[in-house]
């Protein structure tokens, strides 16, 4: 089996949102919405500080679908339009969804974003991989893991533009992949691993 | 038979709200969900809201009606049928309300085609085909005055009623994610179900009474009173348990209890608390005002209205506070995100204030429901006076 992961390594990441852009560039996401964003945890801001002066800090943390083992969303899909493929990605098949947004109810890291409108992009024209489908209204979509360009043998766009080299994408099912070696950092952990989602996306501390 | 010009008026005026709604609705399926309040971040709004509360008022028309039958409620028996009529005009509603609120409605086949039964809500699909085919068989077999069909079926209808309801509390039980999850949402569902939906079937047996439709003696409105207010302690009682639990260990839900407590849907809970539970049941619990038409109109109404602001807290409660919590926060995906209002693509917190053409949408959709009700309630009841007329020729016949 293949089970595909990012580790991110929040001790590399200096919060400059070249992933959530390269991101929203390659998968054609329209005006208003994010499939990756980095936040600054605990702060109403973005590169906001936690607690008051003198005694700050900040803690980046990026975040975008955790491609659950246990995915909550895939469960509670009616039509099964969110499915986990063979390589442990968790996809939504667009012809099926029928935007109940059960899915969204369920997910505990708000990564997936709904078409509320017919998508605009302020360029006025679609952008991005060749390959990313297009999705009109009433659909739900989130991170693919780039699938399309990953499927080609190519990194994730996320991965490819941090300058911090703070994503390693791979196979957590390979011991040997940079990936799996990553996620036994020690500092390792997964996020809100009390809602038993198993998440694959891991983050480095 | 005739319907008096006060009838037709009404008729008329529902007619016009139920064109509207539609009207709303052809414009939000060419617009799509973006013409509602709702965002990625409280992502259900008063769709579902007005669907739980008609499922509830739905189930709690037929178990009434069902009861009769099972536990042999020999006074129950004269208002089983419009009770049935409620709880199938309801749950026409409650379902119409799903379908407004999908946003790929054009692709609604696929619940047949792919099901996945680890859904609840493909759960709920069955469970709502099942429970509308049992209301319109109950209403055939009890128009043909088939007793032994509709005797028999009653033991399947009061058990898949309490599971219509159910089943709509695991929508939202059954989510980790969500401040919902709790094993006491199918019990608080179920009896809200039994306070609402009595408190609606005594108003319509009223509305029907003077139309002359039906017949609600004050014995009958008394012990209908009484059942209810011992609903309402019921309901009170599960929500009690809830909230101390929630509140004991001073962590886990303690964020999503200081909103329905002191925060953005306190409203919703106190009003519910004091005007849905507290004061009904005081009115009801004296003996004497069981007996007084306006002091049951005065409950029932606000029992409806109190478990209309429950639905509200219990959904919106649970958007609020996202499990990771960081600036800027998340997309929302809204219309006035998508046209540059750069203030309004991020949120922090869920916030949520229906449209005025959501309000329509559902305005419309009840005013069809309560056209449909008035429509079927005057072709299916025989006229009390004919009823009566009818009774006395079979008396002078036996004589």
């Amino acid at each position: 089996m293949t089970k595909l992961a990012l580790v991110i390594n929040q001790q590399r990441c200096i919060g400059c949102q070249a992933c959530a852009l390269s991101c929203k560039m390659s998968n054609n996401v329209p005006d208003g919405m994010m499939w990756n964003r980095v936040v600054s945890l605990d702060t109403d801001h973005i590169d906001g500080a936690r607690d008051t002066f003198p005694n700050l800090t900040r803690e980046y943390l990026p975040i975008a679908c955790q491609h659950c083992e246990n995915p909550a969303c895939m469960r509670v899909c009616p039509t099964g339009a969110t499915y986990k493929d063979d390589k442990g990605r968790v996809l939504i098949d667009y012809d099926k969804c029928i935007g109940c947004r059960m899915c969204m109810a369920a997910c505990p890291y708000n990564a997936r974003v709904f078409n509320w409108n017919e998508p605009v992009r302020q360029v006025g024209f679609d952008y991005g991989d060749k390959d990313v489908p297009a999705r009109g209204k009433g659909i739900m979509e989130k991170c693919t893991l780039c699938h399309e360009r990953t499927d080609r043998g190519e990194d994730p766009m996320c991965v490819v533009n941090c300058p911090m080299r703070a994503r390693v994408y791979g196979d957590l099912d390979d011991p040997n992949s940079a990936a799996s070696k990553a996620a036994r950092e020690a500092g390792a952990y997964v996020l809100l691993p009390e809602m038993g989602t198993k998440p694959q996306v891991h983050y480095v501390k | 038979m005739q319907l008096t010009a006060k009838t037709k008026g009404a008729c008329i005026v529902l007619a016009l709200l139920a064109v509207v709604g539609v009207g709303c609705w052809v414009f939000q399926l060419l617009n799509g969900l973006g013409v509602t309040g709702m965002s990625n971040v409280n992502s259900w709004g008063l769709y579902i809201c007005m669907f739980m509360l008609f499922v509830g008022l739905s189930a709690g028309g037929l178990i009434v009606a069902s009861s009769a039958h099972v536990f042999n409620v020999e006074s129950f028996k004269g208002v089983a049928k419009p009770a049935v009529i409620l709880s199938t005009v309801c749950i026409c509603i409650a379902a119409a309300l799903i379908l407004v609120d999908l946003g790929g409605i054009q692709r609604f086949w696929r619940l047949f085609t792919g099901p996945n039964f680890m859904s609840p809500l493909m759960w709920d699909v069955c469970i709502i085909m099942i429970y509308l085919v049992i209301n319109i068989l109950d209403l055939v077999w009890m128009g043909k005055g088939d007793e032994g069909k509709v005797r028999k079926l009653s033991y399947v209808a009061l058990p898949v009623a309490i599971l219509v309801h159910s089943v709509t509390a695991w929508i939202f039980g059954l989510q980790i994610a969500r401040a919902w999850y709790t094993a006491i949402m199918a019990p608080i569902f179920v009896a809200s179900a039994l306070d609402s939906g009595l408190a609606l079937l005594l108003l319509a047996l009223m509305v029907l009474d003077k139309m002359g439709l039906a017949k609600l003696d004050n014995g009958l409105m008394a012990s209908l009173g009484k059942l209810l207010a011992a609903f309402i302690a019921v309901d009170a009682f599960f929500i009690l348990c809830e909230v101390l639990t929630m509140a004991y260990p001073g962590a886990g839900e303690a964020a999503a209890l200081s909103q329905m407590l002191t925060g953005a849907t306190a409203p919703f809970f106190w009003a519910e608390v004091v005007g849905g539970l507290l004061v009904p049941f005081v009115v009801l619990a004296v003996a004497k005002n069981r007996e007084k038409r306006g002091a049951v109109v005065f409950a029932s109404v606000l029992v409806v209205l109190g478990v209309a602001c429950k639905r509200a807290w219990l959904l919106l409660t649970s958007f609020i506070t996202p499990n990771v919590a960081g600036g800027p926060g998340i997309t929302t995906g809204t219309l006035s995100a998508q046209t540059g209002n750069a203030t309004s693509v991020w949120a922090t917190a869920g916030s949520y204030a229906p449209t005025v053409l959501e309000v329509l949408i559902v305005v419309g959709v009840i005013a069809l429901g309560a056209l449909v009700f008035i429509l079927l309630c005057s072709k299916l009841l025989v006229h009390v006076s004919q009823a009566e007329v009818a009774a006395s020729e079979d008396a002078v016949q036996v004589v």
